[in-house]
């Protein structure tokens, strides 16, 4: 059986859904965080593979972009996260409910 | 499709030089603060300058530069002088909060003039990987701001908040530019609409599921329901004097990108998409409206209310490239409505102050007449009192989308401004009508205006005013600032 683009785009749909899922369902900031990188790979892969699929480059490079972004994102994030930990030592977004309304 | 412009990076780069050189200047001569603020003023006012001589190439010759990256036509000139100015008066408003933060003064304008850098670009770009990035510098910046102020556990709340559903947006935005990537071949927002123009698609599914994931990624940085969740937490949280610019120059950005890509790249399909809009317009009009009455903090309020005003603009959109300079007038007259709020409410509660509850406006008009007076305009406007400009955006989306057919649309709008009515004259009632009570009288410092802030607000009424009895000059140039 010939492994075509469709069954790369199937896998990144796939484990689109499964980051979504996890940062909609988890409570842990970090695995939210993980969910959320979860995602980007997805796309990556979707990209390359309809790169390759319609031979454009465009889409290989895009995925640089993509990882360059995240590298920043991640870094931000942590940031951010270690902040809330000096705070409280949770993880836990449900402990973070002081804004409501 | 040509190679390098300058004038094309123009605004850019003057923004991008204004960070090296706030951060530069900082850690080498440790200046006092007022000389990082002309730095950060100098500029803001190249790239307002740079953004002009845009706007006056531009109507002659619009072209795409860097290989179908930037766009170079009066669409993102005028993004781009908007956005300019946004920054100055955001940066006036933020000045007492700015001088408060010591020697970290450099970074907070040096994140201000990169979010601005972002919603600069996002308004010019060509390419869906460039809005991507510019989409990224933006909000990646917007997150800091959320949590500049470490000390306080509502601003950590906030940017944790706001970081994870902005990062899961940009994720689910990504994946539509890989969609529609998927169906069209092409990553450029001119390609794609070529593609789409030449070719008929056996199967448009891809290509719907793409433009709706980048409808949803988009409509939630700007907030409209139902994925505004994290907007009142985060404009609660963050700093008061910080929270007016990343509400306005997050609509601005996000409101010119949508557009831009609607109308560009998928035109040929707005039957596809154009009901979509108008459904979660309808949905972020009734939920802002509905919520923000519950509400009895103002900033609450006016993050809600910053919600129905998503809706108010994408009923516009519904309209496709007819209703853009209507979108325009609405976005960037609302921009400095809400900075302008945003201002009076950091004067009134501190600049750092997260909380700011709607009791502590009591009797302000004795106490402080000129912010009750600008207070009241802004209210008046957001409201959409005759005479003002918020009276005329509202017109002119609701005159767009009836012509589009959205008659139900319009009747949902326009009765949700009328129930909106009700929380923007409680401010004003609140203001004018009660009398501070007498332990409140006893405990609360005397409020003074600082000078930036009073100069910011002025000009902000003015504005608010001057455009809602004489609107032809914004009409005159929004209906030329078109994406083409």
């Amino acid at each position: 059986m010939e492994v075509t683009a469709g069954w790369y785009l199937a896998l990144g749909a796939l484990l689109f859904v499964i980051g979504a899922s996890g940062m909609l369902l988890r409570r842990n900031a970090l695995v939210m965080f993980m969910s959320i990188e979860l995602m980007l790979n997805a796309v990556n892969l979707t990209f390359v593979a309809i790169g390759r699929h319609v031979g454009d480059l465009n889409g290989q490079v895009a995925v640089f972009f993509v990882m360059v972004v995240a590298a920043a994102e991640v870094v931000v994030g942590l940031a951010i996260m270690i902040a809330v930990f000096r705070r409280r030592a949770s993880a836990s977004v449900d402990d973070l409910a002081m804004l409501k309304g | 499709m040509t190679e390098i412009s300058y004038l094309a990076i123009g605004p850019i780069v003057a923004l991008t030089l204004g960070v090296v050189a706030l951060l530069l200047v900082e850690v080498t001569w440790k200046p006092r603060t007022v000389w990082l603020g002309v730095i950060a003023g100098a500029s803001l006012l190249g790239g307002f300058v740079l953004a002009v001589v845009q706007w006056i190439k531009a109507s002659d010759e619009p072209d795409i530069w860097f290989r179908g990256m930037l766009a170079l036509d009066p669409f993102a000139a005028f993004g781009a002088v908007v956005l300019t100015v946004l920054g100055a008066v955001a940066i006036l408003v933020a000045w007492p909060l700015i001088l408060e933060q010591g020697r970290r003064a450099a970074e907070f304008m040096a994140l201000v003039l990169l979010a601005l850098t972002g919603m600069v670009l996002m308004a010019a770009a060509a390419n869906f990987i460039m809005l991507f990035l510019a989409l990224e510098v933006a909000s990646i910046s917007l997150y800091v701001l959320a949590g500049f102020n470490r000390g306080s556990a509502a601003s950590n709340e906030a940017s944790i908040k706001y970081f994870l559903l902005g990062s899961f947006a940009s994720a689910v935005f990504l994946y539509g530019v890989a969609l529609s990537y998927a169906a069209t071949g092409s990553l450029t927002l001119h390609g794609t609409a070529k593609f789409l123009a030449d070719n008929v698609l056996l199967d448009s599914a891809a290509l719907l599921a793409g433009i709706g994931l980048l409808i949803v990624g988009l409509a939630f940085k700007v907030s409209a329901a139902p994925f505004h969740m994290w907007a009142p937490d985060v404009y609660q949280g963050a700093a008061s004097g910080v929270s007016g610019f990343m509400t306005a120059g997050a609509k601005v950005a996000g409101f010119a990108a949508l557009a831009r890509i609607t109308v560009t790249s998928y035109g040929p399909y707005l039957s596809d998409w154009a009901p979509a809009v108008g459904v979660i317009a309808a949905l972020s009009v009734v939920v802002g409206t509905l919520l923000a009455i519950a509400q009895s903090d103002i900033k609450r309020m006016l993050a809600y209310s910053s919600v129905a005003h998503a809706g108010f603009i994408l009923t516009g959109l519904v309209a496709g490239v007819d209703g853009v300079p209507y979108v325009w007038f609405y976005v960037v007259t609302y921009a400095f409505q809400v900075l302008g709020a945003f201002a009076v409410v950091s004067v009134v509660s501190g600049p750092a102050a997260s909380k700011s509850s709607l009791t502590d406006y009591a009797g302000l008009a004795q106490r402080a007449p000129v912010l009750a007076g600008s207070l009241a305009l802004l209210m008046f406007s957001m409201g959409g009192i005759p005479l003002t400009a918020g009276f005329l955006a509202k017109l002119y989306v609701f005159r767009e989308a009836v012509d589009a057919g959205y008659l139900w649309l319009v009747v949902v709008g326009a009765v949700a401004s009328v129930a909106g009515l009700f929380f923007y004259l409680r401010v004003i009632v609140l203001m004018y009508m009660n009398p501070q009570s007498e332990e409140a009288a006893a405990t609360s410092p005397d409020i003074r205006v600082s000078d930036p802030v009073r100069v910011a607000l002025t000009g902000v009424a003015v504005v608010t005013l001057a455009f809602g009895i004489v609107p032809a000059p914004l009409l005159d140039v929004v209906t030329n600032a078109l994406p083409f």
